[in-house]
């Protein structure tokens, strides 16, 4: 085994690597940016290794900088973590060439799979149902310089039918691509998806297939070892998206019944096998809604949602990943792969649901973290921590894994509500009234779920009045709306039987008892406290206010 | 102790008679009886009419947010913001200056000094946590000045381009 792993990245996923190393006694290493000297990742390593400027290119893509920080600290493997070069083919045949292990599949698999032309190929002779689109790819390849033949491309793409989606060939985490509804937006379209995939991935080819506006995307877990041992780990459902990215995540997906999982993951099975893969992996589908399911990819990494797959099943997935690169069989059959319960992902990131997700980059001022039975908090950032403006803005992964999707719900609802975040903004409220939505609740997930039910979502404050409304129409049997229900209310009419899960979901509610507009009260009683209080805390010295307030004393009404 | 209060842009009043760390709070329809421990400089217990909520408090831009149970309550003190009634002419302008909305690099600069755009024409590319974004002409006119180049870390409040507005045709 490993004595010492250098981890090719940043944040909670670097420290969820780290927290494995540990466990398995083996040493790490973080390598960091300028803006990351005081980065969570370098804070929770054994060594950290200066690899240069904030600019990606720079530091966590520059393949030269993380191979000489890995020879000056004896690590013998890398791990790359998602993004950056984590399915960057070169990367891992340079791993290669300079005798460090790294932790995935092979170059070749890496090259083939990354190409998504290649791929598809592969999947169409192995039999394995791909996705209507072109076989051949285009784009531009330095920087602002297009040049793309739009009079073939336009013929090409008329056949397939619009919409279609133009895709970075090297893509991944929603960057570089485009929906494209008539030919003439699709010479920009090409331009601006390739732009943005040159700048994130190094790599400015695109390709295009059909786009479905209704759909789910549902990808199976995959280990593999090096003697051709291939296993799934079942499904993941990650159709709650804004701007292709998958934002909730859950498993298992309620949609699939036991034979198309089966079948699902048998094909998923064949398409790793096909390619020659090992270690872990994500195949991806997409299943329209007449339950055909299409070939999409398969991440040549670990995903960023892996833990709901470890939650359900038990199994450390990046504990896998390192003893399958170092050499070892894959202990783990298909026949001892049995998930339990439910478990869901809610992806916190810096951003602004009120103004279209936009980036919110910025200082985190105060923060408090969720706990409780069934909770995981993958967590990269801490309180004084300024979010950088240059990398993805994903904060954390809140994971919650409950016996029954209602109680899952419920356990997440909380855990949002217990979720603070002070300085930059989070979804967190948005995920609440996501998670409490009737179309979640019934599980009528779609990749256009939040255009068709919360474009334009604003924070409570519009929604309480039509959240009530609605919540009461909800009432009515045969109407087809989708539905908000305001928890606040819910929780506060405990007579109604209206959801099935209400009276699971009042038993936590404490403040149930408060309506939306009352909680607008409870809020004002804050602020008004809280320019009080300061006051008082000016002139008092601080020993002084800490003597004098003790909640045992001024509080009458603790129930322990 | 009368509070005029802005919640989320909504205008609202309180009347609320402070003794130490208790407060009596008349709203609109309802009587509150609370009060409060400072656990932290963020933090604040509250015990209204005999059930504590945690409320997370923070002061931004002009105002406070007080975030309860995951809902977050952007207020002001109306009374106070007689005094930024300036800031607010500075935020009108907002709506007709081209600046980035958020910590942004600028990675394309698509106009030079002297042209001539129209409404709604892409000006800028400005790229944040690796997502783009164009930044538009808001009215139809002259550039006569760029302020920024390839590169640069802009923020928010930086006025990225100028354009002088043409004569309205009568």
């Amino acid at each position: 085994m490993f004595e010492k792993i250098l981890i090719a990245n940043r944040s909670e996923i670097a420290i969820r690597v780290i927290h494995t190393c540990r466990e398995m006694g083996i040493k790490s290493v973080a390598v960091y940016s300028d803006v990351d000297k005081k980065a969570l990742h370098v804070l929770s390593a054994d060594e950290a290794v200066y690899i240069g400027p904030s600019e990606p290119s720079l530091s966590y893509l520059n393949i030269e900088a993380i191979i000489k920080a890995a020879k000056q600290t004896r690590a013998q493997a890398i791990h790359p973590g998602y993004g950056f070069l984590s399915e960057n083919y070169k990367f891992a045949q340079r791993c290669k060439d300079e005798g460090l292990v790294f932790i995935g599949p092979s170059a070749e698999a890496i090259r083939n799979l990354g190409d998504k032309i290649t791929s598809r190929k592969i999947m169409l002779d192995s039999g394995v149902p791909v996705m209507p689109g072109l076989n051949g790819m285009t784009g531009c390849t330095s920087d602002m310089a297009v040049s793309v033949d739009t009079s073939d491309l336009t013929d090409a793409v008329e056949e397939i039918g619009y919409p279609v989606l133009v895709k970075a060939t090297a893509g991944g985490g929603g960057k570089g691509i485009r929906i494209v509804n008539s030919s003439d937006e699709i010479k920009e379209a090409v331009a601006s998806a390739s732009r943005e995939a040159l700048k994130a991935f190094g790599n400015g080819n695109v390709y295009i297939e059909k786009f479905f506006t209704r759909a789910r995307h549902i990808e199976f877990q995959i280990l593999a070892d090096k003697y051709g041992n291939t296993i799934h780990l079942f499904e993941r459902e990650c159709s709650i998206q804004r701007r292709h990215q998958k934002i909730i995540e859950e498993t298992p997906a309620l949609i699939l019944t036991s034979e198309l999982r089966q079948e699902m993951g048998a094909a998923a099975v064949r398409a790793a096998k096909a390619s020659h893969y090992e270690n872990a992996g994500t195949v991806e589908f997409l299943l329209d809604d007449k339950n055909n399911f299409y070939f999409l990819e398969i991440n040549t990494r670990l995903q960023v949602e892996h833990p709901i797959t470890e939650m359900t099943t038990g199994v450390d997935l990046v504990r896998h990943q390192i003893e399958i690169a170092a050499g070892q069989s894959l202990r783990l059959r298909q026949e001892d792969i049995h998930p339990r319960g439910h478990a869901i992902e809610c992806r916190i990131y810096a951003e602004d649901p009120e103004k279209d997700f936009l980036p919110s980059p910025g200082k985190i001022i105060f923060m408090k973290e969720p706990s409780g039975p069934g909770i995981r908090n993958d967590c990269g950032i801490y309180q004084g921590f300024e979010v950088p403006v240059d990398y993805d803005p994903i904060l954390s992964k809140l994971v919650v894994h409950a016996q029954t999707r209602d109680q899952a719900i419920s356990k997440m609802v909380k855990a949002l509500e217990d979720y603070v975040v002070l300085g930059v903004k989070t979804p967190i409220e948005f995920m609440v009234n996501v998670l409490n939505s009737r179309p979640f609740r019934s599980g009528e997930v779609f990749t256009d779920f939040i255009k068709a039910h919360f474009s334009g979502w604003k924070s409570n404050r519009e929604f309480n009045s039509s959240e009530r409304e609605l919540a009461d129409s909800a009432r009515e049997p045969g109407d087809s709306e989708p539905e908000f229900i305001d928890s606040a209310r819910e929780f506060s009419n405990s007579e109604s039987e209206s959801i099935d899960s209400e009276r699971e979901l009042s038993n936590f509610e404490p403040l149930s008892i408060y309506s939306a507009s009352e909680l607008i009260d409870v809020a004002m009683i804050a602020f008004i406290a809280d320019a009080v209080g300061g006051a008082k805390n000016n002139s008092n010295s601080f020993s002084d206010t800490k003597k004098t307030v003790s909640p045992w004393g001024t509080l009458g009404n603790w129930q322990l | 102790m009368e509070y005029n209060l802005i919640v989320n842009q909504e205008k609202k009043s309180a009347d609320a008679t402070i003794s130490d760390h208790h407060l009596k709070v008349k709203t609109g329809d309802n009587i509150y009886d609370a009060s409060f421990v400072i656990i932290s400089e963020h933090h604040i217990l509250l015990n209204v009419d005999g059930r504590n909520v945690n409320a997370f408090i923070f002061s931004d831009q002009g105002g406070k947010t007080v975030i309860i149970k995951g809902r977050s309550y952007f207020i002001q003190d109306s009374d106070l913001l007689e005094q930024n009634l300036s800031e607010k002419k500075g935020f009108m302008k907002q709506s007709i200056i081209v600046s980035s909305p958020m910590p942004a690099v600028v990675i394309s600069v698509l106009i030079k000094i002297g042209d001539r755009v129209e409404k709604g024409q892409p000006l800028i590319i400005v790229s944040a946590m690796k997502m783009e974004t164009t930044l538009f002409a808001p009215f139809e006119g002259i550039v006569s000045g760029i302020n920024t180049k390839e590169g640069d870390k802009v923020m928010p409040a930086d006025i990225l381009v100028d354009i002088e507005k043409e004569e309205e045709p009568q």
